[in-house]
């Protein structure tokens, strides 16, 4: 069955807005959930009708154009500015309201001076990358949305806890969600530059009023640097649509179809930077990592599905504009760069939301750098890092905010013994975590595929870093695997406080990790390549043989099954563990030493703060990566002016 | 690789790699025990132990510790049944490395605190050894292509060439065996895991492990020894028997060094291994592949 494709995206950007604009209005508890749960199902079988449809195939364009949108559209960017502005004079943050404002004088002048007079044929695009997209939006975000049912349950008991009369805000909490979502599809399918413009900033202020939701004073703190630093990448996107808009270009297959040429190449930059101020690039990361202070469902929906995905989906549609060019060299090495000093960092992080955030950033910065090396095997690898990411890492934040609100920790040092308190979400976790970085699941393979390209290229910088990068990721996820994998004693199972709500979603996240990394030879086979075959006109692509991506689907399939089958009571006699004395209590881990005094052996997992701290990595990231952008930058600058590379 | 050259491989693997890892792992104690003035056990010393150590009460501190080892076991074979079929080498590397992840977990699993602390020394092993590993199969395809016009990650390829691959990698080649020492568990780099029980830190990784399951810790490490080996031999053989005899003898070379190396050198902290690790990767392999332009 094949719907119209204006109608498909009309239900898809009208569905989530309706359900924003009921939630906000509906107040209780039992009316919220039936419209959560029916509109967020309704969403995902849009998203897959969608893709039944189009998944594969040529891309489709058309036109949908009627003055009134425009008008709209212009309205909502000046509401959005001034709602900041406001915003920015309420808490006295000066740099905020002065790029709002520079943002709405750009774009009053683009609409009035310059877009009358550009004609565009058409402002809708759908191809394989958007219906993947939309699947990821449609599928995990509602997911999201459906799973913060239950979450804010608990959040607004515990808000409740200290400070009695706290007003219940969960209408605007999921109505902002909702929102979010439209925005996301809205940015998926529109191709006329103006229109993205606007969706871009609505999921920016959406995340901004999301990340200060709570309005605690960090959490304002952290929202207004999440404003300031993605409107300097809306800037950027302003400052780019007045340079197209005057050579007559708003649509963005048009102007990735010109390719990096002379004029363009200000413009495509600009674009790819306000992708990477989305996807937190550094020296954008801190905020990503600010955004941490909201409650789990927005992190989860911020890292894994939405808004940074924006960023990263961005950059991977200019990637045919990238390559061996001033501006793909520039992406490339941000990418390359953040990825190594952000794995980096992440094995200093005793906070698991924290490590999640690192590692977030990190393999966005493998995408963006796979994009910018902006050959098809690249593009390939990129798109597989997307998939797997986004649902790796949702089932991982989800995990982590179930796990603390039974344990009532996020610190990986509490999730010791996890496996014993917690045993189908602690599964779950490391389902989560084998996915994000060891074969044979599917971030690995895409990070073989990642190899395969570079070396294709002849890219001997990136093969390094991707070399070092993937060592420290190795350390930090396997110590956390480890220390929740732990099984001592015989703790009470807290598990069953957690809300259905929860159980479905991340059920529902683990099906498709486990389902994508089986099926990943197929998807390849039947999705990606396709796509790739279409945009790039590359016939016969193989990045890696399907031999050995089937290979590693059976070995994902051993794995699942055998730990499925395995009998948990075997006949093996149990004997205690060996702790230099007479053992007294081994969940404890405290025994009697030589002077027959009870000592207590404790052990904590190793976060190298000597080497790879914060304080010490921040800074020779973000000098290496703000000199890469201003070597990109000035050299696009000079291309204006005629002199090329 | 077809199907049948992988089934071949895999049941010559799993059948003669332990007896070579075993017969090794025997000259090795003899060689050592030479080395220290001493006599040493009798060649056949390292199965009588893993014998002896099947026949002891086979007791675990959790059912899930035994299932890992078990993992654990399986990849190794996995792995080096794909290497010597001539597969890809990156396919081979990242099994290996889901092996050495499920005998990580297997010693944190036990709850131990000296089975952690050795857990995670070996993973900071990992972190030292991985980029060369992963830098290693990079320049191998590079050098194939440079050696026979035809760039590849199959690892079967080396058959075919006129030259060895050293004469493409020898830079990557000193590289490998600056790490083979970590691979091995051989002093200065034995931190996770001493062959010597009384001295560092009981036993590290493996101290929670007896019976059974430590008998099959021993069998992994003898398919270890005899895939690493394949590693040095891959860059020493070429396509003529002359070269398969000069990878043979190339190996027992290197493991020889091995051994003088696990004699002579105290074992270092981790700082060392893993900055003098990094650096010599980095160096290495940034030499190799400026050789590379230069020379070719």
């Amino acid at each position: 069955m094949i719907i119209e494709p204006v109608l498909i995206i009309g239900l898809l950007l009208l569905m989530p807005l309706l359900a924003a604009g009921l939630l906000l209005v509906i107040r209780g508890n039992g009316g919220r959930k039936v419209v959560v749960v029916g509109f967020g199902v309704l969403i995902m079988l849009g998203t897959i009708l969608l893709a039944v449809g189009y998944l594969v195939g040529d891309p489709w364009q058309g036109s949908f154009h009627y003055p009134l949108i425009d008008y709209c559209l212009l309205a909502i960017d000046v509401v959005i500015g001034l709602y900041i502005l406001a915003k920015s004079i309420k808490y006295k943050k000066l740099l905020a309201g002065a790029l709002a404002v520079a943002q709405m004088a750009g774009i009053l002048a683009f609409e009035f001076l310059i877009a009358p007079g550009v004609s565009i044929a058409s402002d809708l695009y759908i191809d394989g990358l958007s219906v993947i997209m939309a699947l990821i939006i449609g599928i995990i975000g509602s997911g999201i949305c459906i799973y913060a049912l239950g979450y804010m349950k608990d959040h607004e008991c515990h808000a409740r806890e200290d400070d009695p009369t706290c007003k219940d805000r969960r209408p605007i909490f999921f109505a902002l969600m909702f929102l979010f979502l439209a925005a996301m599809f809205a940015i998926v399918f529109f191709n006329n530059l103006a229109w993205l413009f606007c969706a871009w900033e609505i999921t920016t202020v959406c995340s901004f009023a999301l990340i200060g939701y709570t309005r605690t004073d960090e959490a304002i703190a952290n929202s207004f640097r999440q404003i300031v630093m993605n409107q300097l990448g809306g800037l950027a996107f302003v400052i780019a649509l007045i340079l197209l808009g005057l050579q007559g270009i708003l649509e963005l297959d048009v102007v990735i179809s010109h390719g990096n040429l002379g004029l363009l190449g200000l413009p495509i930059i600009l674009l790819a930077f306000a992708g990477m101020t989305k996807a937190a690039q550094v020296p954008f990361q801190s905020w990503l990592l600010g955004a941490m202070v909201a409650p789990t469902p927005t992190s989860a929906l911020l890292h894994s599905s939405t808004m940074v995905k924006a960023g990263v989906f961005m950059v991977i549609k200019l990637a045919p504009a990238l390559g061996w060019n001033a501006n793909g060299i520039a992406v490339m090495l941000i990418g390359g760069f953040t990825f190594l000093f952000c794995s980096a960092i992440a094995i200093s992080q005793p906070n698991a939301k924290r490590v999640l955030a690192y590692s977030t950033v990190a393999n966005l910065g493998l995408i963006v750098a796979c994009a910018g090396v902006g050959t098809p095997e690249a593009v390939w690898a990129a798109i597989f890092l997307l998939i797997f990411h986004a649902v790796a890492k949702s089932l991982l934040f989800l995990c982590v905010g179930t796990a603390e609100h039974n344990i009532g920790s996020r610190d990986i040092e509490e999730m010791d013994n996890l496996f014993i308190r917690m045993p189908k979400l602690a599964m779950l976790m490391a389902l989560g975590i084998l996915t994000m970085f060891i074969a044979p699941f599917g971030m690995l393979i895409s990070k073989w595929a990642t190899i395969v390209s570079l070396v294709e290229t002849g890219n001997a910088v990136l093969l390094i870093i991707l070399a070092f990068g993937s060592a420290v990721t190795f350390m930090f996820w396997a110590k956390w695997l480890g220390k929740m994998l732990a099984v001592a004693g015989s703790q009470s199972n807290v598990e069953t406080a957690v809300h259905r709500s929860e159980w479905s979603t991340i059920g529902l996240m683990a099906v498709l990790v486990i389902g994508l990394s089986v099926g990943f030879p197929f998807v390849s086979e039947m999705v990606v390549v396709p796509y790739l075959a279409c945009i790039w006109n590359v016939t016969g692509l193989d990045v890696i043989s399907f031999d050995n991506l089937l290979i590693m689907a059976i070995i994902v399939l051993a794995v699942v099954l055998s730990f499925l089958v395995f009998v948990w009571r075997s006949k093996k006699r149990t004997a205690p563990i060996y702790l230099s004395g007479v053992g007294l209590d081994f969940e404890e881990r405290t025994y009697l030493n030589s002077l027959s005094q009870e000592t207590k052996a404790s052990q904590r997992n190793w976060y190298m703060d000597g080497w790879f701290s914060e304080q010490s990595m921040t800074p020779l990231a973000n000098t290496c990566c703000i000199a890469v952008l201003v070597f990109g930058m000035t050299l696009s600058l000079l291309s204006l002016g005629g002199w090329s590379l | 690789m077809t199907i049948l050259t992988f089934i071949i491989a895999l049941v010559a693997f799993t059948v003669l790699a332990p007896f070579i890892g075993g017969l090794i792992a025997g000259t090795d104690r003899i060689i050592s025990a030479r080395l220290q003035g001493r006599v040493g056990p009798p060649l056949l010393q390292p199965f009588y132990d893993v014998q002896k150590l099947f026949a002891k009460d086979d007791s675990v501190t959790h059912s899930f510790q035994g299932f890992y080892v078990f993992l654990s076991l399986v990849f190794t074979v996995l792995a080096g049944a794909f290497f010597f079929a001539g597969g890809n080498f990156l396919l081979v590397i990242f099994i290996l490395m889901l092996a050495t992840l499920f005998f990580i977990v297997a010693a944190y699993s036990t709850r131990s605190p000296f089975a952690e602390i050795g857990a995670e020394r070996e993973i900071v092993q990992v972190m030292s050894y991985e980029p060369m590993v992963i830098l290693m199969a990079v320049t191998f395809f590079m050098g194939t292509g440079v050696l026979s016009g035809e760039a590849t990650f199959n690892v079967g390829a080396v058959f075919s060439l006129e030259q060895p691959l050293i004469v493409a990698l020898p830079f990557v080649f000193l590289g490998l065996f600056f790490i083979l020492t970590i691979k091995l568990r051989k002093s200065p780099f034995d931190l996770s895991f001493s062959h010597h029980a009384h001295q560092e830190l009981v036993k590290g990784i493996s101290t929670e492990m007896t019976g059974r399951t430590l008998g099959l810790v021993e069998i992994i490490h003898w398919y270890e020894t005899v895939l690493f080996l394949g590693w040095i031999g891959l860059f020493l053989v070429w396509g003529s028997w002359i070269g398969v005899v000069v990878a043979l003898v190339g190996m027992a070379v290197i493991y020889l060094i091995e051994i003088l190396i696990d004699n002579n050198f105290a074992r270092v902290k981790w700082q060392f291994m893993l900055i003098s690790s990094w650096v010599v990767t980095l160096v290495c392999v940034v030499l190799n592949m400026v050789f590379i332009q230069v020379v070719f």
